[in-house]
């Protein structure tokens, strides 16, 4: 009767006319407005649950994607999927006056709650927000020197459409970098990991911020996620090159970095 | 990098925060720090084996990291135990000369930069709250007060603080036997998950039952 037990009946990725919301199958054209009621519905206790739920330890993964991109003072960066400016905080720091960075995401909630923390923390002038989708990024080609996408790539429906788009708008040398959640490189650890994101992480959401179900949601489109090798077999079809990716705390979370050639 | 990424990120921001600290408690070596804004340097430890890029950018912080493209002015091999010797010493510029540390580069800033290190008073504990969250952190800084014994510590010497560390970083990468063990118990949490579960389940079927 446990979640796990769907795994792997359903093909990994979107074809036809359905794709994957979670574990269910639903018509292409609805998961956009399905993955936007749940970031609606959780925008507002977003970071706080993300502490939570990772101990603390989504911090670590974004502070170590932020040094593989080595960004530098004046760059741009555009941070897709951006959400409540996590990220994007971090980079306008080093930036700097003469850089830019651009928080971009395709929900209205999250980017009023990361708009207001980043005023909050004192972050002005070098980050501007976009609402857009990372299937279509509204930016001319070779214009950006870095993108990240942490934790949000999941959620696109077509992600070679989006990765290609990405590619387009990047700098010739520019880098991608993508922080995902993946698959645990020790099946003992990927069970202990399954427990907790099936049966702990739904009931942290129901407790702490009402709603199990977006939480749920969250839990099975990890699973739905392509694996480090095929991710990165991605970003290559995409264009990329000297693509690579560095496992943290045991392959739950994998760091993708790939140039544009 | 054989060690998890996010582990050292986690004890290299600790300690990045613990200077910043000290560092806003001494004016005077936070202002020698800022002279030496632009500097980089990589410290390669070969045991266990580490490379941090110490930075220090435009406004005198001193940033630790695990992968860094910055053009070095100097680059230092040895294992931690050379490092600790270098980091405590009363006469640094003669250690350096009988250590068994390695210098490729440019010296000078290394001795400035142990220097201005030797005359801060670090806190170990409270950046764990700020680098990890309230909950993780606390958690952590207690398991930590705990582990060092440091409410009795105080006279430690930070010498003494930082080997303990040390050797307890060298055992990030537990032994298998203990591997083991951490998975045969967690497989018998899942059990135990399993049939509170179940039992949760005949509870409720009861209740529905009591309720018609
Ligand atoms: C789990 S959050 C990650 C937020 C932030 N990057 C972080 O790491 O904390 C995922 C984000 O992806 C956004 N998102 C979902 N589909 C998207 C799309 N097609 N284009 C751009 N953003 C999208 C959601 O609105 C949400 O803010």
């Amino acid at each position: 009767m446990s979640t796990q037990d769907q795994r792997g009946e359903q093909p990994e990725s979107a074809d036809g006319d359905t794709t994957d919301f979670g574990f269910r199958r639903v018509k292409r054209g609805d998961k956009e407005q399905l993955v936007r009621g749940v970031f609606d519905s959780v925008a507002s206790r977003y970071d706080m649950m993300n502490d939570l739920m990772s101990a603390g330890i989504h911090r670590l993964w974004k502070r170590f994607t932020i040094e593989l991109s080595a960004v530098r003072p004046g760059q741009t960066v555009l941070d897709i999927a951006g959400g409540t400016g996590d990220l994007a905080a971090r980079f306008s720091r080093i930036v700097g006056a003469d850089g830019k960075v651009i928080l971009a995401d395709i929900n209205a909630s999250m980017l009023a709650v990361g708009r207001d923390r980043l005023i909050d923390e004192g972050v002005v002038g070098n980050v501007h927000t976009v609402q857009c989708d990372a299937q279509a990024l509204a930016f001319p080609d070779n214009s950006i020197d870095c993108i990240t996408i942490a934790f949000g790539l999941r959620n696109v429906t077509d992600k070679e459409k989006a990765l290609r788009s990405m590619e387009r708008v990047l700098k010739p040398g520019g880098r991608l970098l993508v922080l995902e959640f993946s698959k645990p490189t020790n099946p003992v650890l990927e069970q202990v990991y399954d427990t907790y994101s099936f049966r702990v992480l739904p009931l942290m959401g129901k407790w702490v911020a009402n709603d199990s179900e977006s939480y749920r949601y969250l839990a099975e489109s990890i699973r739905k996620h392509p694996d480090q090798e095929t991710l990165l077999g991605m970003m290559e079809d995409a264009g990329f090159v000297n693509c690579q990716y560095h496992n943290m705390t045991g392959g739950i979370v994998a760091v993708h970095r790939g140039i544009k050639a | 990098m054989n060690h998890d990424p996010a582990i050292i990120a986690g004890a290299l921001s600790a300690l990045e925060l613990a200077i910043a600290r000290a560092l806003t408690l001494a004016p005077v070596a936070a202002k020698e720090l800022e002279d030496m804004a632009g500097t980089h340097i990589v410290i390669e430890c070969t045991r266990p084996e580490i490379d941090v890029t110490i930075s220090i950018d435009e406004a005198g912080q001193l940033q630790l990291k695990q992968y860094s493209e910055e053009a070095v002015s100097t680059r230092v091999r040895g294992s931690a135990e050379d490092f600790i010797a270098l980091v405590t010493a009363d006469d640094p510029a003669a250690t350096l000369i009988n250590s068994k540390l390695e210098i490729i580069g440019n010296t000078a800033p290394l001795l400035a930069l142990q220097a201005i290190l030797s005359k801060i008073d670090i806190d170990w504990e409270a950046p764990l709250v700020d680098a990890l969250g309230d909950v993780a952190g606390h958690q952590l800084a207690k398991f930590l007060r705990a582990f060092f014994s440091w409410s009795q510590s105080a006279g430690k010497s930070l010498r003494r603080q930082l080997s303990e560390f040390i050797l307890e970083e060298g055992r990030l990468s537990p032994p298998n036997a203990e591997l083991e063990h951490f998975y045969q118990e967690v497989g018998r949490l899942g059990l135990r998950v399993d049939r509170l579960q179940s039992r949760i389940q005949r509870l409720a079927k009861r209740l529905r039952e009591y309720d018609q």
